[in-house]
C-alpha cells in the first residue's frame, strides 16, 4: 500500500502542473512591489487558481 | 444656635470626619515590564509534535547539525578541558552528537586526532521539550559522551546555581526566547568566573525571501500582512546586549546557509519538522489560507527563484562567544594607549 499522500503534497503537485500562470502572476506582483494592494494582479491570480483547480481534480 | 453648643460640634467635626487621603504615585513594578513577542506553550507543543515523528524530524536535522558542528568547531580554538558544560537549548542534542565527531581539525597532520568529547568531562543537555531532547536517547553516540539529559520547565528562567558551568554552549533555540536579555544576565550568572558562552542563533536576514513573498502575497489576496516569520535580534543587537549582560571579550560574527528546496511548500514542511514554525503571539490563528500560499509560491519564485527551478532560503546565523569576568583575565587597552599606528603594518594610504 502506499504511503498516506499529506494534503500539502497533494496541493504542491497540482500547483507543480501550473507554472507558466504562477510566473505570469510572480511577474505582475513583481514588476511594483513597493505598490502592491489588494486585488492588485487580481486577473492573473484567478487564471492561476483555475489551473490549479483544474489540476487537483485530475 | 447658641454658638456654645455649636463650638465642639464645630470643634470635633472636622477631626471625626477626616478622610484618611494616602497618597500614591504610579510606580513601575519591579523589574523591567518584558515585551512578549513568542507563545513559549505554543513553541512547546510545536516541538513536542515535531519529534513525535522521529524519522522525519530526524531527516529535517541537517540544518541544526551543520551549526552544532560549526559551533563545536569553536571549542577547539579554547585549549582547555572543560569539566561541567551546558547545552541551554538542546533541542535533539546535536551538540552532544557533534562534539563525539572526528576531530574535525583540518589540520591533515593530525588526522588521527581524538573528538572534542573527550575535551569535556560532563555535558548537560537541557530544552523545555522532552520528546525532542529524549528523541536520540538511544543512539550509540549516547555512550561516546558524558550527557545528562534536563527538562526544563521555562527556558527564561534557568534552575542553575551560581557558577555552575565551566562553560555555556547554545545552538539554535535562543531565537525562540522572549526576553533575551534576562536570559544571557541569567547565563553570565552560571558560568565560573572566566569561562566562556558560546552560541548560535538565527538572526537578521534569516528567510527573508519566505518573510518578503509572504507579505507581498497577503498584500494582494487579502489586502493587509500578517506576521509569518519571526522578528530576529540583529548582528549589531548582540554585542550590545551581551555587553549589557556583563560578559567580556566578545566575539560576534554572522555565517550565511543557503539551501536551495524545490519549492514552498517543501521549505514550509521542513520548517514545521523541524519544529520551527511560526509561534509569534499576534499570529492569526490557524494555517495560511490556499489562496496565499499559492500566490506565495509564484512570488517566491518570481522575486528569489534560482534559475534551475530551486528557491533558496537563507540561514543566517550568528555565532558569538563571550566571557565571563574572572581575575587575571586579558582586558583592552585603554583608549588612547596605543603605540602604533595601525595604518603603518596594514598599509592603507590618507583617505582623500
Amino acid at each position: 500500500m502506499p504511503a498516506r499522500t499529506r494534503p500539502i503534497d497533494k496541493f504542491a503537485q497540482a500547483v507543480a502542473k501550473c507554472s507558466t500562470e504562477a510566473s505570469v502572476y510572480g511577474k505582475c506582483i513583481v514588476a511594483d512591489y513597493n505598490s502592491v494592494h489588494k486585488d492588485k494582479c487580481l486577473t492573473e491570480f484567478m487564471r492561476l487558481k483555475d489551473c490549479y483547480m483544474a489540476a487537483a481534480k485530475k | 444656635m447658641n454658638p456654645a453648643t455649636a463650638r465642639p460640634f464645630l470643634r470635633y467635626l472636622p477631626t471625626r470626619r477626616r478622610i484618611c487621603i494616602s497618597r500614591s504615585y504610579a510606580v513601575q513594578s519591579p523589574g523591567n515590564p518584558t515585551l512578549q513577542i513568542f507563545n513559549r506553550h505554543t513553541k512547546y507543543l510545536q516541538k513536542e509534535r515535531a519529534a513525535a515523528d522521529p524519522e522525519r524530524s530526524r531527516q529535517v536535522d541537517y540544518l541544526k547539525d551543520e551549526v552544532a558542528m560549526r559551533l563545536s568547531e569553536r571549542l577547539l580554538d579554547i585549549n582547555r578541558h572543560f569539566d561541567h558544560v551546558l547545552d541551554f537549548g538542546a533541542n535533539s542534542c546535536n551538540i552532544a552528537r557533534a562534539l563525539t565527531l572526528p576531530d574535525p581539525d583540518p589540520d591533515p597532520s593530525k588526522t588521527s586526532s581524538p573528538p572534542l568529547s573527550t575535551r569535556l568531562s560532563h555535558l548537560t543537555a537541557a530544552d523545555s521539550s522532552r520528546t525532542m531532547l529524549y528523541r536520540d536517547a538511544d543512539l550509540p553516540f549516547n555512550k561516546e559522551i558524558n550527557l545528562t539529559r534536563h527538562v526544563l520547565d521555562d527556558e527564561e528562567s534557568l534552575p542553575y546555581e551560581a557558577e555552575t558551568f565551566d562553560a555555556v554552549l547554545s545552538s539554535l533555540s535562543m531565537h525562540w526566547i522572549n526576553d533575551l536579555p534576562s536570559v544571557l544576565a541569567q547565563i553570565n550568572h552560571i558560568l565560573k568566573p572566566d569561562a566562556p558562552f558560546i552560541a548560535a542563533m538565527f538572526g537578521g536576514d534569516t528567510l527573508f525571501e519566505l518573510r518578503t513573498s509572504l507579505q507581498l502575497a497577503d498584500m494582494e489576496r487579502r489586502g493587509g500582512v500578517s506576521p509569518h516569520v519571526s522578528p530576529l535580534a540583529d548582528v549589531r543587537d548582540m554585542g550590545g546586549l551581551l555587553q549589557k549582560a556583563g560578559f567580556k571579550m566578545l566575539t560576534v560574527d554572522v555565517d550565511d546557509i543557503i539551501v536551495d528546496f524545490p519549492d514552498t511548500f517543501a521549505l514550509m514542511q521542513d520548517l514545521q519538522s523541524m519544529g520551527e514554525n511560526n509561534a509569534i503571539l499576534g499570529r492569526e490563528p490557524g494555517a495560511i489560507k490556499r489562496d496565499v500560499l499559492l500566490a506565495n509560491e509564484a512570488i517566491y519564485r518570481a522575486l528569489h527563484g534560482n534559475e534551475d527551478g530551486t528557491i533558496p532560503a537563507t540561514f543566517r546565523m550568528i555565532y558569538m562567544i563571550g566571557w565571563k569576568e574572572g581575575p587575571n583575565q586579558s582586558k583592552p587597552l585603554p583608549r588612547g594607549t596605543g603605540q602604533v599606528n595601525l595604518a603603518d603594518i596594514l598599509g592603507g594610504g590618507e583617505v582623500k
